[in-house]
């Protein structure tokens, strides 16, 4: 009964289901949305590991079956199709098209699903493009300018999957299948030139939904146009696809070439710059989402790093990275969009002081901050720890020095993220904003709760990713459920620096609430004097606007190269020409006659060209 | 029962319409459809039959090579099976669509369409080839201009000038064939055809070329296109697209099989696939009209078709056909759609469809839903077929054209899925009181679930594309048919 067709029966089933009980019965559709993903979720999490299953079709034989590794992001899909659901429940309430909506969401997870149990490439292909195309549809639901972002994405999307097309397409025509059991391992029977262009090709293809530099910049658009809920997956899940597509390509194609280590030391510094640029840029950013969106690109940014440099730890960094980056980048967008829903606005310079009116989408967005900076003990600091030490191992100084540059960069857009949103100054306008509903706060506790616990045993995590990490053939590294080691036999054991951190927390607790209990008053940001002056009402005393001035202007040549402009220009050189093209057809019908002759002419004339005679 | 039908029944149709116009308007109506009913008992009742073994039958008594006779094999069982769909389909959307007098002659016109495309995919005789397609064609001009306005007359006559070349070129051709082989029928050419001068033979092939080679779209003889399938009403674009264009690039690919297999031949056809769906495809990008645009998506689409024959392998020939195929149905969609988004938003101008995805829900999503699918993504019939031509192509060493084909398909998914995001995602939402009519509805829905299900499962086509590919290839055994049957 639990098995990989089923999966994707249920979700593509109900996502036509959800679609036509919108016109319906539409109080209905929401619990069906629900309802599947919950059972998505069940019979994701129950799947036998050694589900086997082979669908003829066409001339094709396609396989669908589980592996550790596919598990792993099967896990992370469902967990997150889940939430995000859940949270769309009441984000989404008063929104219009939510058959439209819902039906789109769930065709994105089961696409997603299918990817990740897919064992040949015809398969992968297939549910790749189901999830493009319905990704692309949920980007243009709503707004304005959907329209150009939407299609900018679906550009990038289309160059991408076609890219791994033509890759596809050359396996095939040079081993004659697109198993992946008889592709994976004899990848060295086909000549080099082949297997360079396959690799390449592929590592681009999955690079555009990594958002890898430079073929990110459909993403921060993206990211920022497309509903709230869906930006969590689209971020947390869907650019996650890209990374086990590059895991597959990297570990079960390119390893076993002689070429490895060059495409290992490439992707490591696109990986490596990724980061560190896109870092720079969210600095910049004065939209949350769009801040939130370039910090995911800088995050994948650094999986790329792991996933290149090759060694067990920094694999193990990698993946644990990418599930961890999935869960605190939801919380994120999540909170972002909790804030948008109350505020109608994710601009950073107009929102502010919101600490004390959404406490839970706070402590969220406090959380994920925590774990993006990889401050322990949550589980940001595991994965960060593991990258230097897998980077520093392997003798990568100088990528230590960007890895380590971009991360630190990080806490500056962190902090404005925070500071703007949440702290600073309480303003009349958001006087009556209020938590959101439960169905929003439930996902973004208890991932708060998993970023924690993951923290405190990373081992909880380590131990799927370690038997992903044998599909890969890689060799498996050291570690237990909270403690972490290096090769110098140096070890961190989180339980003790949870402990010091609770024990500090404490003491700091105890300190303060002695030494103030008497005379604790309740302060607000205007309770104060500035130079002997009470402030006024509306007097600002918090700035959000020029928020990081000098840095932006210390890095202004940087934000101003934009490979957009490149993209953009190269765009309209090609309508442009397009455009002159299109006059071949002048709809005079003389010239369409002349055209007829002298394609005549021309077959006669160059006869031995063409046909090899002279007439 | 026999093929003869196939051609008979719409013909003995055509002929009645006008009388029974004369009685009654409604009833007029109603024939074409049941000639499809009747068209569709024979393909069935036949299909099983003649996918097995090519049924030849002899007209008016004289036996092959003397007499005409009708060859219904696996490749015409398909093709006249796929007449069968897309011109029931048609009459239907017709039905209430075509409300301009006069109704019995947009009727009787179909069916003589009708009658000249199954003859060419039917007949075994070359001449009779020649006749098929002069009445194809002849009907094909006089729908062309049936709105009778200005730039209908004007699409009309430009198809008239470009037809006109290409009967003459076909016409020459034949005559040519025939002072050197003396014989018409198909078979009986292919086995003398070898006698025949290499000269001369390619002078006859480059004829058929010109000839056929107007009527299937290749660029540069397709300058009538664009403007008759944006000026005849839109179900007879369908017409066009579905059937006609199909109709001759069999007769094409036909000729060229059985009579001139050289390898060049296989590359220049290549080329010029090449050189058609890319122009195609980039003018396509910036046209105003709606319909226009789906004229260039037309011709692009012919081109991937043109490549597919070219490359010439079993697998390649069983793509170009189930491409064929899978185009044949989904531009019918989208003209049909396209027709009423025209209709509803009163302009043919691409602009004019803002917002129309809110008032026009049903007729939309029909259109979205032929975008998506004939860019080729999946779970519609579109991918797979895309993807049997890429994977063929590529098997004979062609990568420089899986490139080109990837390429044109980046360029057609930014026009069409621009309009697909005009349509739902511009504010200005246009009203219209008037409703898309149930039959052309249901005419819609009965293409979609056919997409959809072919989509799912491509098997229930693919499987008889391979004896139907095999017909093509297989020049001795259609000899040995055709001449001893």
């Amino acid at each position: 009964m639990i098995s990989i067709p089923y999966i994707l029966l249920i979700a593509f089933a109900g996502a036509l289901l959800s679609f036509v009980i919108h016109h319906i019965a539409p109080k209905l559709r929401t619990p069906v949305a629900l309802l599947t993903t919950v059972l998505l979720l069940y019979f994701v999490w129950a799947l036998p590991a050694n589900s086997l299953i082979n669908i003829k079709i066409g001339d094709f034989i396609l396989t669908w079956g589980t592996t550790a590794y596919g598990q792993l992001f099967g896990m992370l899909v469902a967990v997150l199709g889940f939430f995000t659901v859940l949270y769309s429940t009441d984000f989404m309430a008063s929104k219009e098209r939510l058959g439209y909506f819902y039906m789109n969401f769930l065709f994105v997870i089961g696409g997603m699903l299918g990817i990740v149990y897919s064992q040949d490439f015809i398969s992968l292909f297939f549910f790749w493009e189901i999830m493009t195309w319905s990704s692309f549809m949920l980007v243009i639901y709503c707004c304005k300018d959907a329209q150009s972002i939407g299609l900018k994405y679906f550009v990038f999307s289309a160059i991408g999957a076609y890219s791994i097309l033509i890759g596809i397409v050359l396996l095939y025509s040079s081993m004659g299948t697109l198993q992946f059991k008889n592709i994976f391992g004899h990848i060295n029977e086909i000549s080099t030139g082949i297997k360079i262009s396959v690799i390449i090709l592929m590592i681009i293809g999955f690079g555009v939904k990594s958002a890898l530099m430079p073929l990110h910049v459909w993403a921060p658009d993206a990211y920022a146009v497309s509903p709230s809920p869906f930006t969590a997956l689209f971020s947390g899940a869907l650019s996650k696809m890209g990374i086990f597509g590059i895991g597959l390509v990297l570990f079960k194609l390119a390893a076993h070439t002689g070429f490895y280590s060059y495409v290992q030391y490439t992707l490591a510094w696109i990986g490596g710059i990724t980061a560190l640029l896109a870092t720079f840029y969210a600095i910049a950013q004065t939209d949350a989402k769009k801040l939130l969106a370039y910090s995911s690109i800088g995050q994948l940014g650094y999986i790329i790093v792991g996933l290149a440099i090759g060694t067990p730890l920094s694999i193990a960094a990698a993946l644990f990275l990418a599930i961890l980056h999935a869960i605190f980048k939801s919380m994120l967008f999540m909170a972002t969009g909790a804030v948008y829903m109350r505020t109608g606005t994710t601009n950073m310079t107009e929102v502010s002081g919101l600490i004390r009116k959404m406490p839970i989408s706070f402590v969220t967005a406090l959380f994920g901050i925590i774990t993006v900076a990889g401050v322990p003990p949550l589980g940001g600091f595991a994965a960060k720890w593991m990258l230097y030490e897998s980077l520093i191992q392997s003798g990568h100084y100088f990528l230590v020095i960007v890895i380590f540059a971009a991360s630190t960069a990080a806490f500056l857009y962190l902090f404005r993220y925070i500071f703007s949103l949440f702290l600073g100054q309480e303003e009349k306008e958001w006087e009556n904003v209020k938590e959101v509903p439960w169905t929003m706060q439930i996902p973004m506790i208890l991932m708060t709760i998993f970023v924690l616990v993951i923290g405190v045993f990373p081992g909880l995590l380590l131990d799927p990713i370690s038997s992903a990490m044998q599909y890969l053939n890689v060799k498996p590294f050291d570690y237990q459920m909270s403690v972490l080691f290096n090769n110098w036999g140096g070890k961190v054991d989180m339980q003790i620096v949870v402990r010091s951190i609770a024990a500090v927390f404490i003491l700091l607790g105890i300190f303060i609430t002695i030494k103030g209990y008497r005379n604790t008053r309740y302060v607000t940001t205007k309770d104060i004097h500035t130079s002997g002056e009470i402030p006024t009402e509306n007097e600002n005393l918090t700035y959000a606007v020029d928020f990081y001035k000098p840095f932006e202007r210390s890095i202004a040549p940087l934000l101003k190269a934009s490979i957009d402009k490149v993209y953009t220009l190269t765009g309209d050189i090609f309508e442009q020409a397009f455009d002159y093209l299109r006059y071949v057809y002048t709809g005079n019908g003389q010239t369409y006659a002349m055209y007829v002759v002298l394609f005549l002419a021309i077959l006669l004339l160059f006869s031995e060209l063409i046909f090899g005679i002279i007439l | 029962m026999s093929p003869v039908h196939f051609i008979a029944i719409p013909l003995f149709a055509a002929f009645l319409i006008p009388l029974v116009g004369k009685v009654s308007k409604n009833l007029v109506k109603l024939i074409p459809g049941i000639v499809f009913l009747y068209l569709s008992y024979v393909a069935i009742t036949l299909f099983p039959i003649g996918i097995h073994k090519p049924i030849v039958e002899i007209i008016a008594g004289f036996k092959a090579p003397f007499g005409i006779s009708l060859y219904y094999g696996p490749l015409a069982a398909f093709l006249t099976t796929m007449i069968t769909l897309i011109g029931f389909v048609i009459w239907l959307y017709s039905y209430k669509f075509i409300i301009r007098e006069p109704i019995e002659k947009y009727y009787m016109l179909f069916m003589m369409l009708i009658t000249g495309s199954t003859g060419i995919v039917l007949t075994g005789d070359v001449f009779n080839l020649f006749v098929f397609l002069e009445i194809t064609a002849i009907a094909a001009y006089s729908l062309t201009a049936f709105l009778r306005d200005k730039d209908g007359a004007e699409a009309a006559f430009k198809y008239l000038l470009i037809g006109s070349f290409s009967s003459t070129f076909v016409l020459l051709a034949i005559v040519l064939l025939y002072a050197n082989v003396h014989t018409l029928n198909m078979a009986d050419i292919a086995t003398k055809i070898s006698s025949v001068p290499l000269t001369t033979r390619i002078f006859i092939l480059i004829l058929f070329l010109m000839g056929l080679g107007i009527e299937s779209e290749m660029f540069p003889l397709n300058g009538w296109a664009p403007d008759a399938y944006s000026q005849a009403p839109s179900p007879v674009g369908a017409v066009f697209g579905g059937i006609v264009v199909k109709a001759s690039i069999y007769a094409l690919m036909r000729l060229i099989y059985l009579m001139f297999e050289f390898q060049s031949v296989m590359h220049f056809l290549v080329i010029m696939g090449v050189i058609t769906m890319l122009i195609a495809e980039m003018s396509a990008m910036r046209q105003q009209q709606i319909k226009r645009m789906l004229a260039f998506s037309s011709i692009g689409q012919m081109g991937l078709v043109i490549i597919a024959f070219g490359v010439g392998t079993e697998p390649s020939v069983r793509a170009a056909l189930f491409q064929m195929f899978n185009h044949a149905l989904i531009k019918s969609l989208l003209f049909f759609a396209a027709g009423y988004l025209v209709f509803h938003s009163g302009s043919k101008k691409i602009s004019a469809l803002d917002g129309l995805g809110h008032d026009k829900p049903i007729t939309s999503f029909f259109f979205a839903f032929g975008a998506l699918a004939i860019i080729g993504l999946p779970p519609f019939s579109g991918f797979w077929s895309k993807l049997y031509v890429l994977l063929s192509v590529a098997n004979s060493g062609l990568f420089a054209a899986v490139a080109l084909i990837l390429f044109s398909s980046v360029v057609e998914a930014i026009y069409y899925l621009r309009v697909v995001s005009r349509l739902y995602f511009n504010t200005e939402v246009a009203t219209d009181v008037r409703r898309t009519p149930v039959s052309g509805l249901v005419a819609m829905g009965i293409l979609t679930l056919v997409i959809l299900f072919v989509g799912f499962y491509p098997n229930l086509v693919l499987h008889w594309m391979t004896p139907a590919a095999n017909e093509l290839l297989n020049k001795a055994a259609y000899i040995k048919a055709g001449l001893f049957h």
